[in-house]
């Protein structure tokens, strides 16, 4: 089961994390999901798989109806991401997905339509949640294509979507990175596997280092909070990705 | 509810349409087997004049049963295509339906939105379960106009091999011709049968 665990709280602003779910399924990858609430404004980020559905949905409804939920953001068009938007459209059919407008019309495989389906421009945009604001930040070729992260200004919060995430061991799966150095060693292998562009990672690492960041929050794995966001922006920097460090061949 | 979404039922129900499709495309080649052979059984009746004008009646009515249980085919292999469809849909649904039922079951307390969502799903599950139950029936009535069409099949060919016994030089010809009429629609009866118990069994 997974449960809800409040991240940020400034009045009715607050930040949910829905994580660690023991019970899942060992085939199918955990994932983070965050729910956004602002003045009964509620925004959901990467959903999920849809086999994850009913663990997301139940731990939702400990803290918000789930039923009230009337926005979705997609990070980009996987199925970790994204494959639950058929049922979370089933619960209210006028839910919103935001997602880039590379993907709009890949993900009604997985359900919705165009009226389901809001696109983000490539350069991102912002929209208004309750009385606050939030960003859709380009990060493409992060891994995807079309791919943004989500940035709050007054929670200083930036949901990072696979940017930070990390595989980490059973035993070393905490909420929060403790131990840089050692949580670290766990995103390796996956960013270097994953982020295919050292131009597109050098061009994020330079807008994000000009945001004002307080938690870095991945979809796996834990989040990255206080200095631990500009040491992982600064890792992230020279950590050598892309073909040449593919070691493909035979 | 007694229409709650199993799954299981509904891959086997996908399986057996399938089945039919394909036991379908197998009396087409015989019908259109058959066609040939009474357009050739024509032109010999034909050939031998006098002596065969029953022998053509007959191979006349052959052709035309050909034609019409062709045409028979072709609406059973539409009613497949919709049933397979429909169960299609209905798998779909039913994977749904076990994750909306899960999310309800773990959540404390459902809100009526909720339970409404599932009452949704399963009166939608209900009507299609209806549908393909329907196509089901049409299925079978049609498979039973094909099982008596091949019966007159068997009737009449028999006639053949009577006819072919006045047919003096062209005699022998014309046995063998009936011979293997008799031959395909033995053929047929028994894939019809297996279509229709393939049917019934659910
Ligand atoms: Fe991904
Ligand atoms: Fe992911």
């Amino acid at each position: 089961m997974k449960t809800a665990q409040t991240i940020y709280q400034e009045g009715s602003h607050r930040w949910v994390v829905i994580a660690r779910d023991p019970s899942k399924p060992d085939c199918v990858i955990d994932t983070n999901e965050y729910l956004i609430s602002r003045e009964g404004d509620n925004l959901l980020t990467d959903p999920g798989g849809s086999e994850i559905f009913p663990a997301v949905f139940a731990a939702l409804s400990t803290i918000v109806d789930p039923m009230a939920i009337r926005y979705l953001f997609a990070s980009h068009q996987d199925p970790d991401i994204i494959s639950s938007l058929g049922l979370w459209l089933e619960c209210n059919p006028d839910i919103r997905c935001y997602v880039s407008r590379l993907w709009s019309t890949f993900i009604p495989h997985f359900g919705g339509d165009e009226n389901s389906l809001a696109a983000i421009p490539d350069e991102g945009m912002s929209m208004s949640l309750g009385s606050g604001q939030i960003e859709y930040v380009p990060a493409h070729f992060l891994h995807s294509s079309g791919n943004f992260h989500l940035y709050d200004p007054d929670a200083r919060i930036l949901f990072s979507g696979d940017v930070g995430a990390a595989m980490t061991p059973p035993e070393e799966d905490e909420l929060f990175v403790r131990d840089f150095d050692k949580h670290i060693r766990h995103a390796e292998g996956f960013h270097r596997r994953w982020m295919g562009s050292t131009e597109a990672k050098l061009d994020w690492c330079e807008r994000a280092s000009r945001m004002k960041i307080d938690m870095l929050c991945p979809q796996h794995g834990s989040i990255y909070q206080g200095d631990d966001v500009m040491r992982f922006i600064n890792w992230f920097a020279e950590l050598p990705v892309g073909l040449s460090t593919f070691r493909h061949r035979r | 509810m007694s229409n709650k979404p199993t799954h299981k039922t509904s891959s086997g129900e996908l399986a057996g349409f399938v089945r039919l499709n394909e036991g379908i495309k197998g009396v087409v080649l015989i019908a259109f087997q058959i066609n040939i052979m009474a357009l050739n059984a024509i032109l010999l009746a034909h050939r031998a004049g006098e002596v065969a004008l029953g022998f053509g009646v007959i191979s006349k009515e052959l052709r035309s049963l050909s034609v019409e249980l062709t045409a028979l085919m072709q609406e059973l292999s539409n009613d497949a295509y919709l049933a397979v469809n429909l169960i299609s849909d209905l798998l779909r649904q039913e994977r749904r339906y076990r994750l909306l039922k899960k999310a309800t079951d773990l959540v404390a307390n459902p809100s009526p939105a909720l339970r409404d969502v599932m009452v949704r799903r399963e009166e939608e599950f209900s009507l299609i379960t209806q549908r393909v139950r329907e196509v089901r029936l049409r299925l079978l009535d049609r498979l039973e106009d094909a099982r008596k069409l091949c019966q007159f099949g068997t009737a009449i060919s028999r006639s053949a091999k009577i006819e072919a016994a006045y047919g003096r030089e062209y005699g022998r010809a014309l046995a063998e011709v009936s011979q293997e009429f008799d031959q395909k629609i033995q053929n047929i009866l028994p894939s019809i049968e297996a279509l229709c118990t393939g049917m019934q069994r659910r």
